[in-house]
């Protein structure tokens, strides 16, 4: 420990600024690998959630890019004649999210509110921590409750058998709820066509839509975000031509349906693409900035080999050079890491400030799983550079007889 | 480079130092006019496009650790030229121009590849005032080793 403190004090802070180079270069390393493990981790995430949409037998829809949006010259008979077809003749998951509502909570955060139906809730399968599973079979009617799952962050203000009113911004009218469950902590949904964008349930309520409330809901709920990804089930690519039809007809609007197929030909293409291309800049960059610290380390040993030498002569083994050496690098990975939590650990917490709804999480000093899991690849990494360096370090110590370098 | 306190390794050795850090600055121009196509890659991407000057002036970081190194390597030559004669304004007034030439060389370098990819000239003219002020204050130091 006493020579390991004279090498920190009297050889290596003696040059700082080649330890200050050296940490700016290993924190951009860990920087880079630390971003690209979370995006991979997250997109992979993605695709996990993704995933349930992939069987036979289910198409998504689409707008098509070249179909002009006329809100105004869609009525809501046609939605309803739209809806009217698909009650009858498909079994459809509905999902929609988006609205927001202002209601009391502890962290006085706005409140998003998700619609969805049965089949897409089922589709999911969303975890618990308490409460029971969505009922879907409620009667809507105005003065009745209407059975809800909150995040988690609304458990304390509203436990589980509490009411909650509020002014429904697609009824357009006061509603009452009833929380019949709570979600676990942190239970996200991924964006489907930007796999690694989340929008996290802390801050949301599950309101289970039926047919009869999609008939009394506005052409928010109907249209706007209720058609455009809408699922359907248990068809064939025949029947999704006739709804497309049927929905040119009476909205204006041309759909396309894409099959399980066509979504995993649309994934291979662009994520796994993606997630080629993000590897391999970081591992190039890794390899650069790898270089560059040993380059550092090499110019160290350089301005700092009498020093080495000297206590070489005075009985110093090569092991335990090895040992301060490692234990040097250690230090400066240690920091690094504490840096990237600090920053990551503001960046959760900023959305908290924010006041963010959508992207406040709980975790371990506000850092959620998957940053937990990039400060390991992070970690994992340092070991990788630590030894290349050090070893490298060593080499060159080694290669210069002990006379020279004290002569130096 | 007789007189100089440049050798053909040192003066390779800094000019692959600017040219590393003028390339950095052409890649994040060259990826900005990239059609990065899915959301992914430019979500990735612009976590390093947001902080492109900063992680710049970082990595110039590396120019002074070319200046520190080869200014401590380079002390006892500097005496001894003293000692034969030279004067240490002389001394530092070589190192300088010699440190501008090289960035000279490599800016001008740095400009045809713009010119070529059709990029803004001026994008990387901040580099130049950066290498300029760790010239300048590595030249002060020069004066530290007057006396051995």
């Amino acid at each position: 420990m006493k020579i390991f403190k004279f090498f920190i004090t009297k050889i290596f802070l003696r040059k700082a600024i080649l330890s200050i180079s050296i940490i700016l270069l290993l924190f951009m390393a860990n920087y880079t690998t630390f971003i690209a493990t979370r995006s991979i981790l997250s997109t992979f995430q993605g695709y996990q959630e993704i995933k349930c949409m992939n069987q036979e037998g289910i198409y998504i829809a689409n707008l098509d890019p070249d179909s002009d949006v006329d809100i105004d010259a869609i009525g809501e008979n046609g939605t309803q004649i739209v809806y009217d077809y698909l009650n009858n003749n498909f079994n459809y998951a509905f999902y929609i999210d988006g609205f927001m509502v202002s209601l009391p909570n502890i962290d006085d955060m706005e409140i998003s509110l998700s619609y969805m139906n049965e089949e897409y809730y089922e589709l999911n399968q969303f975890e618990l921590s308490q409460g029971t599973d969505l009922d879907f079979d409620y009667q809507f009617d105005k003065d009745k409750e209407i059975p809800i799952l909150i995040g988690k962050g609304l458990s304390k203000t509203y436990p589980v058998g509490s009411t909650i009113k509020i002014e429904d911004p697609v009824l357009e009218q006061p509603i009452t709820l009833i929380v019949q469950g709570v979600l676990k902590q942190n239970a996200y949904h991924s964006n489907f066509y930007d796999l690694n964008l989340k929008k996290y349930y802390n801050f949301s309520i599950f309101l289970p839509v039926n047919a009869e409330f999609i008939k009394n809901a506005n052409i928010d709920l109907q249209l706007m975000n209720g058609l455009m990804d809408i699922v359907i089930l248990q068809t064939t690519k025949e029947k999704t031509v006739d709804l497309s039809e049927v929905m040119q007809d009476n909205l204006g609007l041309k759909f396309n349906f894409f099959s399980q197929e066509e979504n995993f030909d649309y994934f291979n293409e662009y994520y796994l693409y993606s997630l080629k291309i993000m590897s391999i800049t970081t591992l190039i960059l890794l390899v650069i900035i790898t270089c560059l610290s040993i380059w550092n380390a090499l110019v160290s040993i350089r301005l700092m080999l009498r020093d080495f030498t000297i206590n070489l002569l005075v009985g110093l083994s090569y092991s335990k050079l090895r040992k301060i050496f490692y234990s040097y690098f250690g230090i400066l990975f240690f920091i690094n890491l504490i840096v990237i939590f600090s920053i990551t650990a503001y960046n959760r917490y900023e959305c908290w400030l924010r006041k963010d709804a959508t992207l406040a999480t709980y975790g371990f000093f506000g850092l959620i799983g998957m940053d937990w899991f990039a400060l390991l690849v992070v970690f994992l990494s340092d070991i990788i550079i630590g030894k290349i360096i050090v070893e490298n370090m060593l080499r060159k110590i080694k290669k210069i007889p002990i006379s020279l370098g004290v002569l130096q | 480079m007789g007189r100089s306190l440049f050798r053909f390794v040192d003066a390779l050795e800094l000019c692959t130092a600017y040219i590393f850090c003028f390339f950095l600055n052409l890649l994040f121009d060259y990826v900005k006019t990239l059609d990065l196509g899915p959301y992914i890659l430019k979500a990735f991407f612009k976590n390093f496009m947001d902080y492109q000057t900063l992680i710049i002036f970082l990595f110039t970081f590396i120019v002074i650790v070319f200046h520190y190194q080869m200014l401590h390597r380079k002390k006892t030559e500097v005496y001894c030229r003293i000692l034969v004669g030279d004067t240490i304004l002389n001394i530092t007034i070589r190192y300088s121009l010699d440190c501008l030439m090289i960035l000279g060389f490599v800016y001008l370098l740095s400009i045809l590849i713009n010119v070529y990819l059709n990029f803004n000239l001026t994008s990387n003219l901040y580099l130049v005032f950066i290498f300029i002020t760790y010239i300048l204050i590595s030249a002060r130091q020069v004066r530290k080793y007057e006396n051995f």
